[in-house]
């Protein structure tokens, strides 16, 4: 089922400035996970805001076309978190402890104590920030603090996770595991993530949508999204344009029919060495 | 202009953020700071060009201690760049802010105009930088630092928000810069990216300095994956590409993988 549909949708944040998004059709549905990809200023943070329905907040903004959301058992709004680009404008400033913080959301949304208590465990585990639980939410380190904001997003539960761009400050390990935490929740809940690492898009898209300069130029399952026509807004893994360059260069022969953007690690290498 | 760290400790209030750190760079390298999120890589940042100032030990710019000069004295030695874009950022358009550094220490600004090409942000001079795309806001942030032409440039995460153009424009500017002699230290998760332009890393985790030297050398050590693995460090893609191709020798790049392709 459906739970967040764009429908023509174009924004413009002046009048003597491009759109920021053009005719956006695209729809997002439920225990799904779109990843969009793009160049900066291809659109991604501006999908974003407007998926969460945060634009509706900018009276300046021009907005054409609808967007559409339902919620679960037939209630209008899906439940939807956020975690922004600017992410350390989504501390609170009210609370002393990481704990404390990452309770906010949910008891903004009156759930109980105990139910609080549970879920904030619960996304401490996740996001696997015990060790920060007593600290004070403004003492921590940019990393520190988008894993602060990303449990506080997950706690209560959404329908819907908008994440822009939630690797930005993470260390290599958590980027890791992250992919991991995102697979689990996506059984839960639907996720629309704006980012451009590629590790992440493989392990946790099952559709990239590919921006560039407010339009959708590619949207489809990952591993056909990736593409020779695609491949220049996006961040390739490493493996993929070792094979590309290669094959430029002659030294590896192709079948005619298959892609240069080889996604799969073992046959990557296979390439490489020679035997592919 | 070399930075030498001698027994260096902090703390904000209780919470120790680094313990006891001596390393060393020399002049006209490029280094990259890595290690987990809180291991203490911003805090090591801010005390290079005097934000901070050691608890204990030294930190000397040259043969300059900062805890003997004022900021302002300092940022004519380092220029530093923020983790976040925004708290840097205040200027009316973006020629201001590239020069806002520039003309507050009385800096040769013949760094300017490379920058302003390297960076492509000929065309957005006029703009106010708060209606620029996050990655054009840090491409900002960055310029105005390094066109202060300061002998050492410290960068806080500069390839964070940015999408893979930027980052090409941001190895140009690290490129340019290399040849000008400037001492480059860079704090980054995104070694896939930088590793072929370091020649140094320092390796943080929980305050503690885990490795600091030639970056070949971290990885000829035998429990130098180990290492990594501690400190929130994923082994680097390329790394493990040539490790799989069977090389004997480490690649940092792509570049290094097609060479050793066409060798086979």
């Amino acid at each position: 089922m459906k739970i967040l549909s764009f429908q023509s949708f174009s924004v413009s944040y002046s009048a003597d400035a491009p759109p920021a998004l053009r005719n956006i059709s695209l729809d997002v549905n439920e225990r799904e996970s779109v990843v969009v990809s793009g160049l900066s200023g291809s659109g991604k943070s501006t999908l974003c805001l407007a998926a969460a329905g945060l634009l509706e907040t900018y009276p300046a903004v021009k907005r054409q076309g609808v967007i559409l959301r339902h919620g679960k058992n037939g209630s209008e709004e899906p439940r939807t978190a956020v975690v922004l680009q600017n992410f350390y404008a989504q501390i609170t400033y009210l609370r002393s402890t990481v704990l404390e913080e990452i309770a906010f959301p949910c008891e903004n949304i009156g759930l109980s104590r105990e139910e609080t208590f549970r879920r904030v465990g619960e996304a401490v585990e996740k996001i696997r920030i015990g060790h920060l639980a007593d600290r004070n939410p403004l003492e921590l380190s940019g990393g520190e603090k988008q894993k602060v904001v990303l449990a506080s997003a997950i706690a209560v539960r959404p329908d819907l996770l908008i994440l822009d761009e939630p690797l930005s400050q993470l260390d290599p390990e958590t980027t890791a595991y992250l992919g991991d935490v995102l697979t689990e929740l996506k059984k839960d809940m639907a996720l629309l993530i704006a980012e451009n690492d590629p590790y992440l898009t493989l392990k946790v898209a099952d559709r990239l949508v590919v921006l560039d300069e407010g339009s959708i130029v590619s949207d489809g399952r990952t591993e056909t999204a990736i593409n020779e026509s695609t491949a220049r807004y996006l961040d390739l893994p490493a493996w993929t344009v070792c094979v590309a360059e290669a094959a430029k260069k002659g030294l590896i022969r192709k079948e005619p029919a298959s892609s240069l953007y080889e996604l799969d690690y073992r046959s990557a290498i296979k390439m490489l060495r020679g035997h592919g | 202009m070399r930075v030498k760290y001698e027994g260096v400790s902090f703390a904000y209030g209780s919470t120790e953020a680094l313990r006891d750190i001596t390393c060393e760079f020399g002049s006209g390298r490029t280094v990259l700071i890595v290690g987990h999120n809180g291991s203490g890589k911003s805090t090591f940042l801010r005390m290079m060009n005097g934000i901070l100032k050691p608890a204990k030990g030294t930190v000397y710019l040259g043969d300059v201690p900062t805890k003997e000069k004022s900021t302002s004295e300092l940022a004519r030695r380092c220029a530093l760049s923020f983790q976040n874009p925004d708290d840097q950022l205040f200027a009316q358009s973006v020629a201001k802010e590239l020069r806002f550094g520039i003309d507050n220490i009385g800096a040769d600004g013949s760094l300017l105009q490379p920058i302003i090409e390297t960076f492509h942000l000929g065309e957005h001079l006029g703009s106010n930088p708060y209606s620029l795309t996050y990655a054009l806001r840090r491409l900002v942030a960055i310029g105005g630092s390094s066109a202060m032409n300061t002998p050492v440039l410290a960068l806080d995460e500069p390839t964070a928000g940015l999408s893979i153009r930027e980052k090409e424009y941001l190895g140009g500017l690290i490129s340019l810069l290399k040849k000008q002699g400037k001492t480059i230290v860079i704090v980054t998760h995104d070694l896939n990216f930088l590793l072929p332009y370091a020649d140094d890393m320092l390796m943080l985790s929980h305050g503690m300095a885990q490795f600091c030297g030639r970056k070949e050398a971290l990885f000829e050590r035998g429990d130098g994956r180990e290492l990594m693995r501690r400190s929130g460090i994923r082994y680097p893609v390329y790394a493990r590409i040539s490790a799989a191709l069977g090389s004997d020798r480490v690649c940092f790049g792509p570049e290094e993988i097609i060479d050793l392709a066409a060798k086979k």
